[in-house]
């Protein structure tokens, strides 16, 4: 019954906590020696999930481009609380959104009412 | 008898779009399929309802929204389930009503 | 993994970085003890993190997505610092050796408060972590309404 626009939300929302998964493990993590930041690139598998629904697991990748600290931690706590704040925001939206399609398929439903 | 059955009028929804091709015919013989239909895809969320569900009770790798999404979504199945029965309901018993 | 395993990520690094703080503050109150229970200066200690997979007292134990999508730390060791720090001459001391010199504890009170300073700014963090995603199950839930 939900459309596909209601999927891709819940798409959206699934790849928003994977990302979120991996933030809070970067952050637990940003003072551990030889540990790498890590990520999911975001817009190339929601892309792909709208060509191939089917597809698993996104891919988990190290991030390069981070500043290496002498003990081999690249984790930048500044990155990882400007991810966690967009994440969170992002999922906020995108569940909102979903909310008012359930309650306007819902109300298509029954609003027709008695009318025969 | 001669007196046309009146369609059921479904209400335009989003989804319609994913329903079965036989809501646009107004015979009477896709009554029953489009009933069908709407059973199957009741049973069909209900069982991803209750995979979800038991999923996430016993711990497994289920993310919530997408748990609650799937119940949502049966619920959906049904209520359009119960519209559709009610009109098929409604319709058959203005049959009733008319005198031959 | 669903949410609820983050937020016992997100548990694994602030107990983790409790523990270190609780280590500095040890290293910086002992700075000029000369006398321990063992005998000898103190011994400056340091903690070595280690990325460990934590479960949610809920989750399956089967779960082969756990460390796929992100590991929680841990400490895996408590390092003691065997080396000394400086000797003084002191000779009136009570913990002077026969030469009049005091050894005192090998410990950089400024560089263990900086340390300070980054384990409570990495704690914040796991703790903002934890509010956020505990904001984004609740947004999950209320799909229900």
């Amino acid at each position: 019954m939900l459309d596909p626009l209601s999927r891709q939300l819940e798409q959206y929302m699934t790849l928003l906590s994977v990302r979120q998964k991996l933030v809070s493990s970067n952050i637990a993590n940003a003072d551990t020696p030889d540990y790498r930041t890590k990520d999911i690139d975001f817009e190339s598998e929601f892309r792909e999930y709208l060509t191939n629904p089917l597809k698993s697991a996104p891919n988990v990748t190290d991030v390069n481009g981070l500043r290496v600290k002498p003990d081999g931690n690249n984790v930048d706590l500044d990155r990882e609380a400007r991810l966690l704040s967009e994440n969170a925001i992002r999922f906020s939206v995108a569940s909102n959104l979903l909310r008012g399609q359930i309650k306007d398929i819902r109300l298509a439903i029954s609003g027709g009412g008695t009318n025969s | 008898m001669s007196i046309p059955i009146s369609p059921i009028s479904i209400p335009v929804a989003p989804a319609l779009s994913a329903m079965p091709s036989a809501a646009a015919a107004g015979s009477g013989a896709s009554f029953q399929s489009f009933l069908q239909n709407a059973v199957n895809n009741v049973e069909t969320a209900n069982a991803q309802a209750s995979d979800a569900v038991a999923n996430y009770m016993s711990g497994g790798n289920q993310e919530i929204h997408s748990m609650v999404l799937a119940t949502q979504n049966a619920d959906l199945n049904f209520e359009m389930f119960m519209q559709v029965r009610n009109k098929v309901v409604s319709a058959y018993e203005e049959i009733m009503r008319m005198q031959v | 993994m669903s949410l609820f395993n983050s937020l016992s990520v997100s548990a694994s690094g602030m107990t983790a970085e409790r523990q270190r703080a609780e280590v500095l503050v040890s290293n910086i109150a002992n700075a000029e003890t000369t006398r321990t229970a063992t005998g000898g200066p103190y011994k400056r200690q340091d903690v070595v993190f280690e990325a460990q997979d934590v479960t949610s007292p809920f989750s399956s134990i089967f779960d082969a997505q756990m460390t796929s999508q992100g590991a929680g730390v841990g400490i895996s060791q408590i390092i003691t610092d065997q080396g000394t720090g400086d000797r003084r001459y002191m000779p009136g001391h009570p913990d002077a050796d026969k030469d009049g010199y005091v050894t005192f504890p090998k410990v950089n009170p400024a560089e263990d408060m900086v340390d300070l300073l980054g384990a409570s700014r990495s704690y914040e963090a796991n703790v903002s972590a934890i509010s956020a995603v505990k904001d984004m199950i609740q947004r999950s839930i209320d799909l229900f309404k």
